[in-house]
This record gives C-alpha cells, sequence and structure tokens, in this order.
C-alpha cells in the first residue's frame, strides 16, 4: 500500500470536511448576524402654485433623497385619485431617475403594503412612478410634472416614496399620512381650480 | 533557380494556432459581457440594446470572427494531414460563428419589438448556442496542438480553451434554471422544480468536466486545474458579485471554493498510479458546485425553499438561510454528477486527441 498516497488522500478529505462544514454551518449563521439594509427616502415637494384658473396649468417639483443604505429600488409614486386617465391631462417635464418613468392607469396591476410585488392591487386611479435601481445612500433624484386639470374644484395629488427591500417603517415616506388604494402612506397635495 | 515558398509550414501553423487563440479569446470576452449583462439586467435594469456589457459582448464576437478567419484561411493553405485534422475544428468554429453573427441582429430586432428581453429568449439562446459551438471548435483545434507540440509552454493554453466553453455552458445551464425570463410579452421561465433539479445535477457535472478536460489534455499537469478554477471564479466574482456593492462583503467566502480546487488539482498527481483518485477528484469538485455557482443560484433555490423576493441586497441572506439545506440535500446528486463528469471529460479528450 502506497503510504504517501494514504496520508495525502486522508489529509485532502479531513481538509474537504472541514471547509464545508466552515462553508455551510458556521459562515451562514455569521451572515445571520448581519443586520438587513435599510433605506430612508425622503421627499421634498414644492407646488407652483396652491391655486389656479380652470384653464391653467401647475408644476410639481420633487426631489427624492435615500437618507438610509442602499436600495436596490426607490420609487416616487405621484397619484391623481378622481382622475379617470392622465396621459393628457399630466407631463413630465423632467426627470433624472435612472428608468424612465411610466404611467399607472385604472386597473393595472400595482404592488401593495410595501411588499415589493408580493401583494398585489388593481389601480383605482391612475398615477406616475419613476423609480432608480440602485440607490446608494445620499443620492438625490428628481422629478418635475406639469399638470392641466381639466374641471373647476378641487385637484388632489398623492405623493409617497418606497425603498426597497422594505423592512421597517423607515423605508418608506411619509411616516404618517392617509392610506392610498395600495394600503400605503401617501401626502396629499390640494390645488384649488378656480373657474 | 529553387523557388522557396514564401511562408513556411511551420509558419502556417503558428497562424492557425494564433486563430484559435483569438477565437477562444473573443468567445471569452463574450461569456464576460453575457455574464455582466445578467448581473447588469438583475442590478439596473437596462432600457436598451447599447449598454456597456453588449459592447463588451460584441467587441468579443468581432475578436472571435477575426479569429475564426484567420484560422480558416491559414487551414486552408496547411498540408492535407493537417487539413484532414483540423477539419472538424474548423467547421464547428464557423458553424458556431454563424450563428452568434446572426444573434446579433436577432437580439437588436427582439429588444425592439419586445422591449426588456429575459435571460432565455430565442436570440440568447442563439447566441450561446454559437458561443458554445464556436469555443468547441477553437478547443479542438488547440487541444490537437497541445498534443502535437508535447511541451509543457503550451500546456497553459488549455485554460483559454476551455473557460469559454465552461462560461458559455454555465450561461446556457443558468438559462434553464434561473428565473429570470418572465417578461411583459413571454414568459419563458423554468419550472421551479425542473429549475431545482436541473441545477442540481447540470453544475456539478459542468464544474467536474470542464476542469477535468483542461487538466486531461495536459496529462494531469499540476496548476492547470487550479489555474483554471481560478480564473473562472476570477470572472464571475468581477462580472456576478463586484457590480453588487451590498454582497462584496462576501467575496472572501467566494474565493474559500479554491480549497477544493486546489485540492482535487493535488489529488490528479496521483491518477497514474491510483486510478481510483478521479472519483475523489470529480466528488470533490461535484460538492463544490453551490459555491463556484454563488450568487445566481440562490435565485434556482429560493423559487421552491423560501419564495421570497430576492432583492439584489439580500441574495447574501437568502443563500444562507437555505444552503447548509440545499447542500445536504443535493450532496449525494452532486457527487455522482461530479464522478459522471470526470469520466465524460476523460472520454471527450481520449476522443479529440485521437481524431
Amino acid at each position: 500500500m502506497d503510504t504517501k498516497y494514504c496520508a495525502s488522500l486522508t489529509g485532502i478529505l479531513i481538509l474537504i470536511v472541514i471547509f464545508f462544514s466552515v462553508i455551510f454551518y458556521v459562515y451562514p449563521n455569521e451572515i445571520y448576524q448581519e443586520s438587513n439594509l435599510i433605506p430612508v427616502p425622503k421627499l421634498d415637494v414644492t407646488l407652483s402654485s396652491n391655486e389656479i384658473k380652470h384653464g391653467e396649468s401647475f408644476v410639481l417639483d420633487i426631489i427624492s433623497t435615500n437618507n438610509g443604505d442602499i436600495a436596490d429600488i426607490q420609487i416616487v409614486s405621484i397619484s391623481f385619485p378622481g382622475q379617470e386617465d392622465i396621459t393628457e391631462i399630466v407631463k413630465i417635464k423632467n426627470y433624472d431617475f435612472t428608468q424612465s418613468p411610466h404611467y399607472v392607469h385604472i386597473g393595472d396591476e400595482i404592488g401593495a403594503k410595501y411588499s415589493g410585488g408580493k401583494e398585489t392591487v388593481l389601480a383605482k386611479y391612475p398615477s406616475i412612478e419613476a423609480y432608480s435601481r440602485p440607490v446608494p445612500s445620499g443620492t438625490v433624484n428628481v422629478i418635475s410634472i406639469q399638470v392641466y386639470p381639466q374641471e373647476t374644484g378641487i385637484f388632489d395629488v398623492y405623493v409617497k416614496s418606497i425603498g426597497m427591500p422594505h423592512f421597517t417603517d423607515e423605508s418608506h415616506y411619509p411616516k404618517d399620512g392617509i392610506l392610498d388604494h395600495q394600503s400605503e402612506l401617501v401626502d396629499v397635495y390640494s390645488i384649488t381650480v378656480k373657474p | 533557380m529553387i523557388l522557396k515558398p514564401v511562408i513556411s509550414l511551420r509558419q502556417i501553423k503558428l497562424t492557425l494556432l494564433s486563430g484559435f487563440i483569438l477565437t477562444s479569446s473573443g468567445i471569452l470576452l463574450v461569456t464576460v459581457g453575457g455574464s455582466w449583462d445578467i448581473t447588469n439586467h438583475l442590478l439596473n435594469k437596462p432600457e436598451t440594446f447599447f449598454s456597456p456589457p453588449h459592447a463588451l459582448l460584441y467587441i468579443g464576437v468581432a475578436i472571435a470572427l477575426v479569429g475564426t478567419i484567420i484560422s480558416f484561411f491559414s487551414w486552408r493553405m496547411t498540408i492535407n494531414s493537417d487539413r484532414r485534422n483540423f477539419k472538424s475544428s474548423i467547421f464547428i468554429s464557423l458553424l458556431g460563428l454563424a450563428l452568434l453573427i446572426g444573434a446579433g441582429p436577432f437580439d437588436f430586432v427582439w429588444h425592439s419589438n419586445f422591449g426588456l428581453d429575459g435571460l432565455l429568449s430565442p436570440p440568447h439562446l442563439t447566441l450561446i448556442s454559437g458561443m458554445l459551438l464556436t469555443a468547441i471548435g477553437s478547443l479542438v483545434g488547440i487541444f490537437k496542438f497541445i498534443k502535437e507540440k508535447n511541451n509543457s509552454k503550451f500546456n497553459y493554453l488549455s485554460v483559454l480553451a476551455t473557460l469559454p466553453i465552461w462560461l458559455s455552458a454555465s450561461g446556457l445551464f443558468h438559462s434553464g434554471s434561473l428565473p429570470f425570463s418572465n417578461t411583459e410579452f413571454f414568459n419563458f421561465n423554468p419550472d421551479p422544480i425542473f429549475a431545482v433539479l436541473f441545477a442540481s445535477v447540470a453544475f456539478p457535472f459542468l464544474v467536474s468536466f470542464c476542469l477535468l478536460l483542461g487538466s486531461i489534455v495536459t496529462k494531469y499537469q499540476f496548476g492547470i486545474l487550479s489555474v483554471t478554477g481560478f480564473l473562472f471564479l476570477l470572472i464571475s466574482s468581477f462580472t456576478a458579485i463586484l457590480p453588487n456593492s451590498a454582497i462584496v462583503f462576501t467575496l472572501p467566502f467566494y474565493f474559500t471554493s479554491l480549497i477544493p480546487i486546489i485540492a482535487a488539482d493535488f489529488l490528479l498527481r496521483f491518477v497514474v498510479k491510483h486510478k481510483q483518485s478521479v472519483l475523489f477528484v470529480g466528488g470533490i469538485l461535484g460538492a463544490s458546485f453551490l459555491v463556484i455557482y454563488y450568487p445566481l443560484t440562490a435565485f434556482t433555490y429560493n423559487e421552491i425553499l423560501t419564495k421570497q423576493t430576492v432583492w439584489p441586497s439580500l441574495i447574501p441572506q437568502i443563500y444562507f438561510q437555505m444552503i447548509t439545506n440545499v447542500f445536504l440535500i443535493t450532496l449525494l446528486p452532486a457527487i455522482i454528477m461530479g464522478i459522471v463528469g470526470v469520466f465524460f471529460a476523460k472520454r471527450i479528450s481520449f476522443k479529440i486527441l485521437s481524431n
């Protein structure tokens, strides 16, 4: 029997057993101790006017910031309760998000309850979603839209932002407010459209 | 007056070899671009065809094209015995290249009509098949040179010949197992159970097959298997781990898979006297596939084990949450498939070198 071979083989097999034990038992426990990343979105919203005459338009500027850990996605949603279709009355003036903003129409399937798409609902009113991916800490993005209300009265706009992955309340903005059709908190901006 | 030939036969053969080397290098770039493209889609969801990974990929295609043209014309200038010897290599490369070139416009038209495509799509399948065939053609040519030269200086060319095949086949197997192919127009995602079964047998086989292929042709020269494995890990870490800043801290974990690779290489030293050593080599390499194919396997096994949304930053948590169970479940098939891979590698190299 070749003793050199036997010794080498035994040594290697012991090394491999130790390797797999460390890799698949010890190391996973170390990883569990790593805390989850928590993105913290924040929005600064500016309205060009709170009151306009019928036939005029207003501009909504949003500055979106991630004040927390890196986010895989940070979404800014601007929705229009009470409207049927916004493709003609809301125009995107400019944006610098990494992805193209898109229009969500009534009846489209959208995520709900900050679940990242695990839970969905059908949109009850239209919206615009702008997002970047990934969003490192401190990233600032802007989007500006121009809105042409068609009727007189109060014109509401809902605004919110969500950072993914979402594990805590820190990862959405606002922290309080009213719930929208996605069961997520929104800030409400109201513009009076006078005759 | 005696007329001397303008180019000597030796020069023609060296030009032929240069063509094969260029072709393999080109396909290597294509595979690097392809792997980077998968990560880019995962992290950034590019909205246009014109992205840096696509640019790298098509530069690789151009290099492979030049390489194949050089080998084709130098092959035509060789003497009859060489012409017969390298015929299969040239024709496999040409077929692969035709698919590769066709895949470019096909991919562009697909993007234009159906927007963002998934990993598994007809143009991507055409591209990967082209990569694989071109790389196989080139490998056959390089292996024949290594045998002919019988010089250890040429042996490391087997690393260059093997890597593009390993990476192309990995791309093909990922297409059949990753849930990245559900798009607005088509859902080509594999069934999750099929995906798990497929990944559990295909990847262990591929690891040991590719690592042994290059080693066998150099008569198990120590270092060939280790260098091939190290370069594979290096390319994967550059294309799949480094672009995702949230998982960079797992790099040391990833590179620990060099331990079984070097151990297998060391064991190969005993193969001539102790043939059963190849069984251990195959088993060790097959069992290591879960680490070697980190992080993408997290997506495959998550589909049936934890069913979470795998955000790119959560890959380590999800991977390590299920890895102990996955390892225990896949250990036996992985060892068996690793051993099967070794025997396949021996058979294929024998066929290439005996023709």
